[in-house]
């Protein structure tokens, strides 16, 4: 296969890949988020943006509200859910063997997908707004990845600014950092928990949510997004939230570089070689420091 | 108590060696199903209920065993029951690539590298058409011997569970459950935890290669969402938690319990049928981590080697 690279194309797959990169920042911040704090691997993460998106779907279709409005309605709710859960379930198996917690989640996404496939079915469904590119000079833009861009970047700098600057920010940081120092030091940690949960449950619906005015979306595709948003926790290390940010753009590039030159299908095997690489040599990722 | 258990075992072998005589099609057919399912909680407990690495992806190598197998009797004519060890041996292989490094990792890793691992081989056996006929699938040579399948069937259920109680009672799945309790600890004491579970990998791995082999054989075509579907690793990890993970009957109570009822009442619902699994996982999970066998063995002192 011999492809001739010309500047354009450069510029198009890295336009490409920036565009979705942030996107894989903002949702994997949240898995990030929950690591961090609880140890917890949430396999079902991918499973509240899908419902994000259906909500967003369900909203448009019987409705007609604007898609990109309903992420005020998606993030509430799977704020609230997040916290539901955590509450009722998660919030038993944080100091349990990772086994436990592993599967927890794993139950948890299993219950949700059918519960939403029985609602709407497994078809594929779509939300056709904003389609259509913008061209500027050789560079194409599609203009739902260009809103959603704008949204993701929004909402990751505002997470990001919570974290570093509030109070209860500084509570979860504390908290990822040395659960034990910061419950000494007066933080709520089992508060802590559930906005952690809650928070990140946020930043997957509003994933959700625009994803849904780019793709068709579909019950099961939640699981991919597991997936991605772990790869990029794993690029970034562990529990590192800028980490996170740098691992979502790098998880992006991969991806455009690939299906670039080789095609769509193969890009997700190529993504997943560059983790289990990753991992063989830094197994707690590439700025990831302390191993836990 | 052993020779009770022991007898009720050869009566029990005995009457199934005899079934497929008295029974219709479609009792055979009944059967055969759960003795594959037997040996996938099988295999499916021997890595994470006995380590405590949980594999999310283990379907990658039945499905894998099923291509393996397929492409060995369609196009190179074997005979299907060393075609199906031939699937064994080609997951087994694909575990030593996928296992060697990442079995070195933390457990969640390892658990999400598995769930990546059946993504990408369903991508790569649709991709790869030339071999495998892509997203068409692959029809094997018609064969009419749906009886011997079962025996074969029964046999690798047997096998794998005659396995299970090998190492559970034996130095090697001591020292594997000892990196369940306590990685570091055990590291400590001198167990090379690294060999140690990629031996329970590919033992593990093996299994549901033959199995796929085998269903393949029975099915007569294989399609990549046939075989790798993420459907498949739910219900092993469902019903070895069901029954019990970590124990050797465990396993084999949970898969004639759950494929009953699911033969039986729900797969009719085939949606709902799914999320009460994923109820299933929630409440065995929260309110009862040993499974049936466990809850057993806490109200009547069972003996260890159940």
């Amino acid at each position: 296969m011999s492809v001739v690279v010309t500047p354009a194309m450069v510029g198009q797959v890295i336009v490409s890949g920036i565009l979705s990169g942030a996107l894989y920042s903002m949702v994997a911040l949240g898995l990030a988020l929950i690591f961090g704090v609880m140890r917890v691997i949430n396999v079902a993460h991918g499973t509240i943006l899908m419902l994000g998106a259906y909500t967003t779907f369900w909203w448009f279709h019987v409705l007609g509200v604007n898609p990109y409005l309903s992420l005020a309605l998606s993030m509430p709710v799977m704020f609230v859910l997040g916290v539901v859960l955590e509450r009722l379930m998660v919030r038993r198996v944080v100091n349990a063997p990772e086994l436990s917690s592993l599967l927890l989640t794993f139950g948890i996404s299993i219950a949700l997908v059918n519960a939403i496939q029985l609602a709407f079915t497994s078809d594929l469904r779509s939300v056709e707004y904003l389609t259509g590119a913008l061209i500027v000079g050789p560079i194409a833009f599609s203009k739902s990845r260009l809103v959603a861009f704008g949204f993701a970047v929004a909402i990751t700098l505002l997470a990001y600014w919570f974290l570093q600057k509030t109070r209860f920010g500084k509570a979860i940081r504390a908290t990822s950092q040395g659960p034990q120092v910061a419950m000494i030091c007066g933080v709520n940690v089992e508060r802590v928990h559930l906005f952690a949960f809650g928070i990140a449950s946020a930043l997957a619906a509003a994933g959700g949510s625009l994803v849904a005015v780019m793709v068709a979306i579909q019950p099961e595709m939640g699981q991919v997004w597991t997936f991605k948003s772990f790869l990029v926790i794993v690029l970034g290390g562990a529990g590192n939230y800028p980490g996170a940010l740098l691992g979502g753009m790098l998880l992006g590039l991969i991806e455009q570089l690939a299906s670039f030159f080789l095609t769509t299908q193969l890009s997700e095997a190529v993504a997943y070689l560059i983790l289990v690489l990753v991992l063989l040599v830094r197994p707690t990722g590439l700025l990831g420091g302390r191993a836990t | 108590m052993k020779w009770v258990i022991l007898g009720a075992l050869v009566l029990g072998l005995g009457l199934l060696g005899l079934y497929p005589l008295v029974a219709t099609g479609y009792g055979v057919r009944f059967m055969l199903q759960l003795f594959m399912w037997v040996a996938l909680a099988q295999s499916w407990n021997l890595i994470s209920g006995l380590t405590g690495y949980v594999s999310f992806g283990h379907v990658a190598f039945f499905g894998t065993g099923a291509y393996a197998a397929g492409i060995l009797i369609a196009v190179h004519g074997w005979h299907w029951a060393w075609a199906s060890l031939g699937g064994g041996a080609a997951s087994a292989v694909l575990a030593f690539l996928i296992g060697y490094p990442c079995l070195r990792l933390k457990g969640p890793y390892f658990a999400i590298a598995m769930l990546g691992l059946n993504e990408v081989m369903r991508v790569l056996v649709s991709y790869f058409e030339g071999l495998t006929g892509g997203g068409l699938g692959l029809s094997l040579p018609t064969l009419y011997a749906s009886v011997e399948i079962y025996y074969a069937m029964g046999l690798t259920a047997l096998a794998v569970t005659a396995l299970a109680h090998l190492i559970i009672t034996s130095r090697f799945g001591l020292r594997l459950m000892t990196i369940r309790e306590d990685e570091v600890a055990a590291e400590a004491m001198g167990i090379n935890t690294a060999r140690h579970k990629l031996y329970a990998f590919l033992i593990s791995a093996f299994a549901p290669g033959v199995v796929g082999g085998l269903f393949a054989r029975d099915q007569g075509y294989i399609e990549p969402i046939a075989v790798f579907p993420l459907a498949i690793t739910i219900t092993m990890i469902v019903m070895a938690l069901f029954g019990g993970k970590g124990t050797i009957w465990g396993p084999v109570l949970g898969a004639a319990v759950l494929f009953v009822l699911q033969e039986l009442v729900w797969a009719r619902f085939l949606y709902l049928h799914q999320a009460l699994f994923g109820a299933i996982i929630i409440l065995v999970v929260l309110f009862m981590p040993r499974g049936i066998l466990g809850v057993l063995q806490q109200r009547y002192r069972l003996p260890r080697y159940v």
